[in-house]
């Protein structure tokens, strides 16, 4: 049941989500150099494993190339749906349970009859898809014909979080370079940022929005979501996600969602006892009526007449709130309520979300100077 | 771990050395890197991280442009770093290409302040801010000589989270890099820290991230290596260096000496300039077309890259020290570096030469390297004024044996107007000795032109093997002929004359159709008359989408198709013309200014120059016509137009069609046209 419910909704989503499909081309430019870097990588870890063969037994423990050894038998290769223009048809996930319970991102490779996992060591299963929340980007799959085999495995109760400059490898089957009984490739890095994915859209193109570790190394390419992000001394950190365009910066980026968030739905799933937390927005009307404007407050604003028209204030009515708290024309509005208003559309915008009886709080630039203002929001009659 | 927390920055070096050595060593013999160094080492990226963050702010900006050159501008917040405790913060330039409204910056103790840009060093792509505040913490610059390739370098910027700045941990890759601005790393470098600062394990700032192309100098170059690995940063002691420069306000621009090379290859040609230009800092210091320089700034230079790499961090008002080879002496000066030379401008003789036949040495009037003919002479010019006549010859220009018009174009050129020059000319046999005073060139079209006679091909002539043009000539197509490019979506047509003979060279005429309404007949059936009289090949170039116009990305298309043309057929370099109408105006200008190596001429029909143009340099000679009808809205505005060409020293000619409206140029108008054309190789 679980399972035709994904399903269903896997569906809304492709259909709903056409860009997902653009942004899965990147730039030429771009891509060629993260090639160049997965070139770099692929040596990297064709190094690490000579190092590995050739010292099998190190004095030190947990240096990075013990983790390596040590976590790469983790992590799986999986083969399922896609393989038209630029959709890959791998995928990477991890064992999150001795039984063969895997953990992976929720992405159309899933959206295939039969999924198919390679070991690190080249054997070969089946998997089905147990359950999924969309919302994390979270699947997890059970491997067939597995009973009695007992798997090397990641407790995702036991993940961490660390900071900013945190030494971290990313193990994963970026653009399927890893063949048959060979390990997934090994990135490394740092973590460059702990920061949110916000959901709106537009900004994000993302089905997860939440708290993400941002990482320096190319760890997000084709193929490598689903994989793991752990510090340099094998800890579990993230999964990493699907690639996404950062449409603040226009770049592609690097991140990997932390498993603190996904450790209890992922037990709830091996379970059985998972239940889809609603999406906070799902009743939401995607276009919301504007209840206030800035002439509510007794101010216009100049023509809006280009993309990023900024928000001055062209005219204040007389015996206006706006008149009574000292604004004029020719201010530039810059927050609202602490947001960030970047162009007259972002202003009517969060004007348009008020409430009646909110406080409307300005920031607005006049000559060099930022100038606080305070208003209250007027009742509405219905 | 306390002596580490004692002495960052010895541990710091200490590591990194410890590092160098375990990479110098061959795979097979590694030492395993012990927990404890990288421990030790992730510690110290952490500590110098949080060293600097005091010194860098968030800046965000409000209003602006959303893309720029058909590149795409986030409006995400970006980094800069506070170079003084008054209020002065560096980033850079990429940051403000939108040119936004206003910028707020936002310091790491959570204010918000409303900044001003001040200035920009457009040489290293820098802007300088200047917020209301008092007691920051400027960054701590790392002395530049101390600077090692190999040394960690930590990228920090602060636009992906409000409340911590965002890292990238990797090495200095390279110093000097970009004709000596930056250091090159290959930590991470993007939109997310460009403006933000490069950063030594011991907290000291190596540099100002930006983004940088050895190649190309506009603002948004070098943003395609983003995240690649290869990214740079302006020194920070640089900055530092001239930051009171940029505190006056005024913008730095590069500084220049005034010459150019004779050679093209930077890295194959030697140093020999080719000419000094007027009044530049090298004119007064008294060196010559001809010099060749040895040691600028106490470096030998044997080639042109080498001099370019001393060049390119040189900021006006900068000092050059110079020293040059002429014959067997040396001469050496102190220049101060300007920004802006006296616009180049070129002598006019007024002669069209005769336009001799390809490859045969053979010429009406006299044997293999005997001058250059004169097809026809200016009225009232220099040459009508000594007494020129069609048919002599010039044999010398200021005692310069001339063997070629492209010669003779170049050796008029280096005379300036009002400059008079020694001209020895053969008529009916003997030489005679003449000295012109050059003037500028005129902005009037020569009322009638005589074309120049082309004889049509003999039989026996297009057959002779060893003549390769010749040879070809019985495959290439005449006439009128069509073909779609499938890659590109692009389309284009041609009409070659049907008397087509590769013994003569022709111009070219590259017309881009306007969006919309084609014109492809009434071009074809305007010009086809003048193009069979005076020798001209059309080639008519279409958008990929005919009704949206032109895009950026098709530049590639046109410049291949007329290569390809100039390839194929018997064509003068110097007669490559480009020809927009209405709608292509703007991108046949783009085009022309893009390639300038490519195009000799801009014809604009009812449209204006829509970029600014460039500096009218020696080695890329540009003639302009703009032509249109006397009732089109735009009349004045383009004879304005042609007038300000005239002042920055462009050939430029307006020409006006009687009672004419906003239309593509009439009968008057083509034969003007045509004129403007056949008489591109004056000198």
């Amino acid at each position: 049941m679980q399972n035709a419910e994904c399903k269903v909704q896997s569906v809304e989503q492709s259909e709903g989500q056409i860009p997902l499909a653009v942004r899965f081309q990147a730039p030429t430019a771009s891509r060629s150099a993260r090639s160049r870097s997965v070139m770099q990588l692929a040596i990297c870890t064709l190094h690490f494993a000579l190092c590995t063969v050739l010292f099998p037994f190190s004095a030190h423990a947990q240096s990075t190339r013990d983790t390596i050894s040590a976590l790469q038998p983790k992590v799986v290769k999986i083969f399922g749906a896609g393989g038209i223009k630029s959709l890959a048809a791998h995928g990477t996930g991890f064992f999150v349970s001795k039984e063969g319970h895997i953990a992976t991102i929720w992405s159309h490779v899933l959206d295939a009859d039969l999924v198919t996992v390679v070991l690190s060591d080249g054997r070969r299963f089946t998997a089905r898809v147990l359950g999924a929340e969309p919302q994390l980007a979270l699947a997890v799959l059970k491997l067939n014909g597995a009973e009695g085999v007992e798997f090397p495995y990641f407790n995702p109760d036991e993940a961490i979080s660390a900071g900013t400059g945190t030494r971290v490898l990313g193990f994963s089957n970026m653009f399927n370079v890893a063949a048959g009984d060979e390990p997934v490739s090994v990135v490394h890095g740092v973590i460059a940022a702990k920061t949110v994915i916000e959901a709106r859209r537009g900004v994000f193109d993302s089905p997860y929005s939440g708290p993400v570790f941002v990482v320096d190394g190319v760890t997000n390419n084709s193929g490598a979501a689903g994989g793991v992000l752990t510090t340099r001394d094998g800890l579990l950190l993230g999964m990493i996600g699907l690639e996404l365009r950062n449409a603040k910066s226009n770049t592609w980026m690097n991140y990997a969602i932390p498993v603190n968030e996904l450790a209890s739905p992922i037990q709830q799933i091996i379970s059985g006892k998972f239940e889809r937390k609603k999406d906070p927005h799902e009743d939401e009307p995607s276009l919301k009526p504007r209840r206030y404007k800035p002439l509510d407050f007794g101010f216009l604003l100049v023509p809006d007449v280009v993309e990023r028209t900024p928000a001055f204030i062209d005219s204040i009515q007389g015996d206006s709130a706006a008149a009574k708290v000292g604004l004029r024309s020719d201010d530039l509005v810059l927050f609202v309520n602490d947001e960030l208003i970047q162009s007259c559309r972002a202003l009517h915008e969060a004007i348009g979300r008020l409430e009646s009886g909110d406080q409307l709080r300005l920031v607005v630039r006049r000559g060099n100077e930022l100038v606080n203002v305070e208003m209250p929001v007027p009742k509405k009659k219905e | 771990m306390t002596a580490i927390g004692c002495r960052p920055s010895a541990i710091g070096r200490a590591i990194a050395n410890l590092l160098l050595i375990l990479l110098c060593q061959p795979a097979w013999s590694w030492q395993s890197p012990t927990r404890e160094l990288e421990e030790a080492e992730e510690q110290a990226f952490k500590r110098a991280v949080s060293q600097v963050a005091p010194s860098l702010v968030r800046i965000e900006t409000v209003g602006g442009l959303d893309q720029v050159q058909n590149f795409l501008l986030g409006n995400g917040p970006t980094t800069g770093v506070i170079v003084s405790a008054d209020g002065y913060v560096i980033s850079s330039s990429f940051n403000f290409l939108s040119k936004p409204a206003s910028i707020l910056v936002t310091t790491t103790d959570g204010k918000r302040l409303a900044a001003k840009a001040i200035a920009n060093d457009t040489v290293r792509m820098l802007t300088l801010l200047k917020v209301d505040a008092e007691g920051l913490v400027p960054a701590r610059p790392t002395a530049k000589p101390s600077i090692r390739v190999g040394q960690w370098a930590i990228a920090v910027g602060r636009a992906l989270d409000a409340n911590a700045p965002n890292v990238s941990v990797g090495i200095v890759s390279a110093v000097n890099r970009v004709w000596g601005k930056a250091i090159q790393t290959d930590a991470k470098v993007s939109p997310v820290n460009y403006g933000g600062a490069l950063v030594d394990v011991d907290g000291s700032v190596l540099g100002v991230l930006v983004p940088l192309s050895p190649q190309d100098n506009s603002p948004v170059a070098g943003v395609e290596w983003y995240d690649s690995g290869i990214g740079f940063a302006i020194p920070l002691a640089d900055v530092l260096a001239t930051l009171d420069r940029l505190k006056q306000g005024k913008d730095l621009r590069l500084g220049l000496a005034g010459f150019n090379f004779a050679s093209t290859d930077l890295y194959g040609g030697d140093t020999k300039i080719d000419r000094v230009r007027y009044d530049s800092p090298m004119y007064r210091a008294g060196f010559k077309d001809g010099d060749l320089i040895l040691e600028l700034d106490g470096h030998k230079v044997t080639r042109p890259a080498q001099v370019r790499h001393v060049l390119g961090s040189k900021i006006e008002g900068d000092k050059l020290a110079i020293s040059i080879k002429r014959g067997e002496e040396t001469k050496r000066a102190d220049l101060t570096l300007v920004a802006e030379l006296p616009p180049f401008e070129a002598g006019f003789l007024g002669v069209l030469p005769t336009r001799e036949k390809v490859g045969s040495g053979s010429t009406e009037g006299g044997a293999a390297g005997d001058g250059v003919g004169v097809r026809w002479v200016y009225p009232d010019s220099p040459a009508a004024k000594i007494g020129l006549k069609p048919r002599d010859r010039i044999i010398k220009f200021r005692d310069q044996s001339i063997t070629s018009a492209a010669q003779l174009i170049d050796q008029v050129s280096r005379v300036r107007p009002a400059e008079k020059a020694a001209v020895i000319i053969r008529r009916d046999g003997k030489e005679q000795s003449l000295e012109a005073t050059l003037v500028g060139y005129p902005a009037d079209l020569p009322k009638d032109l005589p074309t120049s006679a082309i004889e049509a091909v003999a039989d026996a002539e297009s057959k002779t093997p060893d003549d390769n043009k010749g040879g070809e000539a019985e495959k290439l197509r005449t006439g009128r002929f069509a073909e779609e490019v499938a890659e590109s979506k692009n389309a284009w047509w041609a009409f070659v004359p049907e008397s087509y003979n590769p013994a003569y060279a022709y111009s070219l005429l590259a017309w881009l159709h306007p969006p919309g309404d084609t014109l492809e007949a009434t071009v074809y059936d305007s010009w086809k008359l003048e193009a069979e009289r005076r020798g001209i090949i059309l080639l008519g170039l279409k958008a990929a989408n005919i009704n949206s116009g032109w895009q950026a990305n098709e530049a590639e298309f046109v410049h291949e198709t007329v290569v390809s043309f100039q390839k194929k057929y018997s064509v003068d370099t110097g007669r490559i013309v480009l020809h927009g109408y209405d709608k292509s105006g703007p991108f046949a200008t783009h085009l022309a200014f893009k390639h300038r190596d490519l195009f000799r001429g801009l014809l604009l029909a009812a449209s204006a120059v829509a970029e600014r143009p460039p500096e009218n340099l020696p080695e890329y000679r540009l003639q302009f016509q703009l032509i249109c009808g006397s009732k089109d809205p735009a009349h004045a505005t383009l004879e304005k137009m042609a007038k300000s060409l005239q002042g920055i020293k462009y050939p430029a000619n307006f020409t006006s069609l009687s009672d004419l409206e906003h239309r593509y140029p009439n009968a008057e108008g083509i034969d003007a046209m045509a004129r403007w054309i056949d008489s591109l190789d004056r000198l």
